[in-house]
């Protein structure tokens, strides 16, 4: 027991958050780092003492509309913004939190919490949260291929597998082994057609074979054949110099924003526009679907990575991602990369 | 072109306004392999409202026709617009047609099972369409 006791004074003293506590407005016992802040600072703790007081009077106000609010009578805990060291170079920020331990007694605490490793936290959660959707959406993106490997491609493969086996084993007069042959043909034709446009999905060989603009106009003319939508596309951009990650990058923005525009927006037309100035290069994709409610979407909606995913692979590589919408009135993503000087853009 | 002759091509043509002209279909179509085997598309149309439908490259087991294309048995299906792009059911024709109903039956060129081409034949409105559509447009060709 006397051992536990050690321990938690020693926590008490080594804890990373300064902590104050006070017996009716008297300093009862601080932890070693709220004794270095006091001396360094010059920080009276009286004057946190006073300062959470008021602080707790304004919140138990009579003139507050929220008096007698259940909930906040439950709370224990009153949180304080608080800014010390004001007079010096770098003021510090904190958050002061009033925790009552004994009522009756009137003994409360003060901790004093840096708000820039609150701030910190956030951002790691946020990181983490991000790895998780990038996870997933990896593995949706296998999923995808499985399923389309063995619905289409598998089946296609065993169909012709079977007409083979007929040829082989019926004894067909020539006519008929013809119009078999055909048959396979066919098969095999479609299950070729399907590989490449999975192919493309998945990494287009043009991208790496003759740049961005060509693979953008494979990208259009596919899309088109698949969904009888127009899609235009508009360049005036050399894209030999642009490294390949921005590269990359500006085709799944235009793959991401086109399957949006059919997927979500029902779109009848779509216009790429590629264009590159002294020094940045501009991808705008515009649609005139439906259009959506941007703020709506901005969180991870737990199936596709969508606006989140490209914002970030943007910010990525220093470039800037904007989409501009509302209902009724089409869709516009605009991504920017700056880019040093392109030879011959002009 | 699967088809051999400029006549047989009109004769298509004239199918389509026949079965537009005779039915109460918003818009009727018949799409047909090209010569090499490689590509569907639709060739000749009845009753279309802009010239989309010329991009269309059919996919082997994709939307109403393409699952014609590949099983080479009619099919019909209602309530078209309900799906989305990346659907099996998708029917590019259907979106660029404004096409709620539709339904699709093979065209065999010759006696052998080869599918060369698939007529399709769809509502605008909520008229459904059902077996007995599909067995309509397959005496229009029978008759054809």
């Amino acid at each position: 027991m006397l051992e536990t006791l050690n321990w938690i004074e020693r926590y008490f003293d080594e804890v990373t958050d300064a902590v104050f506590i006070f017996k009716e407005e008297q300093l009862l016992v601080s932890n070693q780092l709220a004794k270095s802040l006091q001396t360094e600072l010059n920080i009276d703790p009286n004057y946190l003492a006073e300062v959470a007081n008021t602080s707790v009077k304004q919140k138990l106000s009579p003139t507050d509309d929220c008096f007698k609010c259940s909930i906040r009578n439950l709370m224990k805990e009153i949180s304080i913004p608080i800014t010390l060291a004001n007079d010096k170079l770098h003021p510090l920020e904190y958050f002061l939190i009033y925790h009552v331990i004994d009522a009756d007694n009137h003994i409360f605490s003060l901790t004093l919490k840096s708000r820039g490793i609150i701030e910190r936290m956030d951002q790691v959660a946020e990181q983490k949260q991000l790895n998780q959707y990038v996870n997933r959406a990896h593995e949706e993106e296998r999923k995808k291929i499985s399923a389309d490997l063995h619905d289409s491609i598998a089946q296609g493969v065993y169909s012709a597998i079977m007409g083979v086996r007929r040829l082989q084993e019926e004894s067909l007069d020539e006519a008929s082994t013809k119009a078999l042959a055909q048959i396979i043909e066919r098969q095999l034709n479609d299950t070729l057609t399907e590989v490449k446009g999975m192919a493309l999905d998945i990494r287009p060989s043009v991208l790496d074979n003759f740049g961005l603009l060509p693979a953008l106009r494979v990208l259009a003319q596919r899309t088109e054949e698949n969904s009888g939508v127009d899609v235009e596309v508009v360049g005036k951009a050399e894209t030999d110099q642009l490294s390949t990650n921005v590269q990359s990058v500006l085709y799944r923005i235009a793959q991401e924003s086109i399957h949006n525009a059919l997927k979500h927006a029902q779109a009848s037309e779509i216009s790429l526009l590629l264009v590159a100035h002294d020094h940045f290069i501009n991808l705008e994709i515009i649609d005139n679907g439906v259009g959506f409610d941007i703020p709506k979407h901005r969180q991870f909606n737990g199936r596709s990575l969508g606006l989140m995913n490209m914002n970030e692979r943007v910010k990525a590589l220093n470039g800037s991602f904007e989409i501009s919408s509302e209902p009724g009135n089409g869709t516009t993503v605009t991504a920017k990369f700056p880019i040093t000087h392109l030879k011959g853009a002009h | 072109m699967s088809l051999e002759n400029v006549d047989t091509q009109h004769d298509y043509q004239h199918l389509v306004n026949h079965i537009y002209q005779v039915d109460d279909f918003d818009f009727v179509g018949v799409a047909l392999y090209a010569t090499d085997q490689s590509t569907i598309k639709w060739y000749f149309v009845a009753g279309n409202q802009n010239e989309q439908f010329r991009k269309i490259v059919l996919r082997s087991g994709i939307g109403i026709a393409g699952l014609v294309v590949r099983t080479g048995k009619p099919f019909w299906k209602n309530s078209l617009q309900d799906y989305e792009y990346t659907d099996k059911m998708y029917t590019p024709i259907a979106r660029v047609e404004s096409l709620q109903n539709a339904a699709a039956v093979p065209i065999y060129l010759s006696a052998v099972k080869l599918v060369g081409g698939v007529l399709l034949a769809g509502y605008r409105s909520n008229h459904p369409v059902s077996n007995e559509t599909t067995s309509r447009l397959s005496q229009y060709l029978d008759t054809f």
